[in-house]
């Protein structure tokens, strides 16, 4: 099992600075949730990790692979479930998870895609177009992907919003499994009491730099 | 480059008075016996072409540098070489219409060498568009250098595409011009230093050009860092 | 890496049939172009056999246009092109895709484009449909791949379809001198050689090679 290592990661946008300077290191079976304001750069360090951004200063390591120079390698053991839920409307539950099956080369069978979307409470829609689907029924829909995944790093951005009390402590189940098959979570959240049940290390990330909770709280 | 922004006023006053140099040499060289007074107008024609074509090469190679480094002065000079460079390419297809006229018989003619100025000057104004569409500029100059770079790859292609197609069809009458006017003798140096004059021109027009862009990003800058506070 | 090519082109095209109708929209509107120029010119058939190259690739190019317009119209809903840059693909494979998915589209309306076109203005020379239909499929390789290029281009552009003609128009030029010359020396002499031919797949060539390259560093952030 691999950890993830940030090393001094700085990123800006044209001018405007966004991340300063980031260190983070996250052990196997560890979920570390970052908060803060809007802003603060939460999305755009999760976009850094998944390698959706370019890394433009310090480096980025999980277990052995770069994900500045190996991007297309790394992108194969991430997970990221973000605002938006990447789903096509004019396909069916079946037909998304088949596309992001073969898309992201993953082993599964039709059989493994049905379960995921029981798994979820989606069934009697399975074959039905993703379009007229409420906000709650589309996130159930894109957690459902980390059932046929089994990434090492899992990012989170959000998770929580739009889903239920039972949706809620449903993810909170899979999340705790993961980490129990020792993966990697990082998860930008604004709701601690969500968090509460899991096992976790807060961070709090504040002009672009990242202070342990503990510490801001101390400021 | 802010240095180099504050020479440019000298650049500008050099490059005037080459001009007028020229300008004086040119309407004192000798009637060409064939095509009369309007030879002069081709001291304006040669070397705006031959600009046109050039400044497509400085703004490929402030492209493949801005892609390359992500370097914004690489950015700024490359979105001011589009618009001299476009108008470059307008002041080659007047002038060549107006040398038509009297040479040809029309303002137009579709030749080889019109066409493919005609296809440059879209491509510039294509490249500008493209780059004024975009709110951000990161995003507007990384597609406006992509496109550069792929309009220099497609230029040699739409050039050779449109001679062989234009000297296939072309009534022979056409061909001596198609080949294009040659200048020799005491009408020579008049155009060498036309030539360097619109050199110095392009120049100058580049960085008066790059100037300003570079003002008015920082402008949006300063007013974006002010929204966000605000 | 070819199955996910596949299965991205796969969605574009049931996208089509079951939704958006690029397919449709393109066949009439191809046909609107065709009534255009009868009403424009009205050849006499003699001179429509002469034209017939022209008609045919122009009604291409703008029909292709058309088509590119909406070829990124999916992924914007739902964030869906951030979806397919997640994907553990090198971004060449997401272009291509893309682009497999708008050229299927865009061959079969040339398909029944050909046929209408000679029908419509009574050019009776359908030994050379075949010869024709090749040619178009030659044309339209590199022209949608530059298409859909610029289609990742503009998409986030102001104006993005008036700016996608504008892009494409001047770029394409070889392609078009280059097939409708091949297409008279079709009709002239039935034989299928010659300069404009490599012309042709020279365009295609240097497209797509080079198409997906300019993705990658355009989908760069």
């Amino acid at each position: 099992m691999t950890p993830l290592q940030i090393l001094d990661m700085a990123h800006r946008f044209g001018r405007r600075i966004v991340l300063r300077r980031v260190t983070l290191r996250v052990e196997p079976g560890e979920c570390a949730v970052l908060y803060g304001a809007n802003g603060s750069g939460k999305s755009t360090l999760l976009s850094l990790l998944a390698t959706r951004l370019r890394i433009q200063q310090g480096s980025c390591l999980l277990g052995d692979v770069n994900l500045q120079t190996h991007g297309d390698l790394a992108r194969r053991y991430i997970v990221l479930i973000g605002h938006h839920s990447h789903l096509y409307g004019h396909l069916s539950p079946m037909e998304n998870l088949l596309f992001f099956r073969d898309m992201h080369q993953v082993a599964a069978d039709m059989d493994a895609l049905a379960d995921a979307i029981g798994a979820v409470g989606l069934e009697p829609f399975a074959h039905q177009p993703v379009r007229w689907f409420s906000a709650g029924m589309k996130k159930r829909l894109s957690l459902a992907r980390l059932l046929i995944a089994r990434p090492r790093l899992l990012l989170l951005d959000e998770p929580y919003s739009a889903l239920d009390q039972d949706g809620v402590s449903w993810l909170n189940g899979v999340i705790h499994r993961f980490q129990h098959q020792g993966g990697l979570v990082v998860m930008a959240s604004h709701d601690p009491e969500k968090v509460q049940p899991l096992r976790h290390t807060p961070w709090h990330l504040h002009g672009g730099l990242l202070q342990s909770v503990t510490e801001s709280h101390r400021c | 480059m802010n240095r180099l922004l504050a020479w440019n006023r000298w650049l500008g006053w050099g490059t005037l008075l080459l001009l007028s140099a020229c300008l004086w040499m040119v309407f004192h060289v000798p009637m060409d016996y064939q095509q009369g007074n309007a030879v002069r107008i081709l001291y304006v024609h040669v070397p705006s072409a031959k600009m046109a074509l050039f400044v497509y090469l400085i703004l490929t190679l402030f492209s493949i540098w801005y892609l390359w480094k992500k370097s914004e002065t690489a950015d700024i000079l490359a979105e001011a070489a589009a618009y001299v460079g476009a108008a470059f390419a307008l002041v080659t297809l007047v002038s060549g219409s107006l040398w038509g006229k009297p040479m040809w018989g029309t303002w137009w003619a579709w030749d080889a060498r019109l066409t493919s100025m005609l296809v440059l000057l879209i491509l510039y104004v294509g490249i500008i568009a493209l780059r004024n569409a975009f709110d951000d500029t990161v995003k507007g100059g990384r597609a406006t250098a992509i496109l550069a770079i792929f309009g220099a790859v497609d230029l040699p292609i739409i050039h050779f595409s449109v001679v062989w197609w234009r000297t296939l069809h072309q009534p022979p009458s056409f061909n001596q011009s198609a080949s294009g006017p040659t200048i020799t003798g005491p009408l020579l140096p008049p155009l060498i230093w036309m030539s360097v004059a619109f050199v110095l021109l392009g120049m100058f027009l580049l960085l008066l050009k790059a100037r300003e862009i570079q003002q008015r990003r920082t402008l949006d800058a300063m007013e974006l860092e002010r929204a966000s506070h605000a | 890496m070819l199955k996910a090519i596949y299965r991205l082109a796969w969605k574009d095209v049931i996208a089509d049939f079951r939704h958006r109708s690029t397919f449709s929209s393109m066949l009439f509107f191809a046909i609107a172009v065709l009534l255009v120029f009868q009403a424009a010119f009205e050849p006499d058939p003699q001179e429509a056999q002469r034209l017939v190259p022209g008609l045919l690739w122009s009604t291409v190019l703008f029909t292709t246009i058309l088509g590119l317009g909406r070829v990124f119209q999916a992924e914007e809903e739902n964030g869906a092109l951030e979806g397919l840059l997640l994907a553990p693909l090198p971004r060449g494979a997401i272009f291509f895709g893309k682009w497999l998915g708008n050229l299927v589209l865009s061959l079969l309306v040339m398909t029944m484009l050909v046929p209408l076109t000679l029908v419509l203005f009574n050019v009776t020379i359908w030994g050379h449909v075949p010869m024709l239909l090749l040619l178009l499929f030659l044309g339209t390789m590199g022209l949608t791949a530059l298409g859909v290029l610029l289609a990742a281009m503009t998409q986030t552009a102001r104006s993005r379809e008036t700016l996608l003609a504008l892009l494409l128009l001047p770029l394409v030029a070889p392609l078009l001198i280059a097939g409708v010359q091949s297409m008279n020396s079709v009709i002239a002499s039935g034989s299928l050689t010659g300069p404009w031919l490599n012309l042709l797949l020279i365009f295609d060539v240097v497209y797509l090679a080079l198409a997906p390259w300019g993705f990658g560093w355009l989908m760069e952030e």
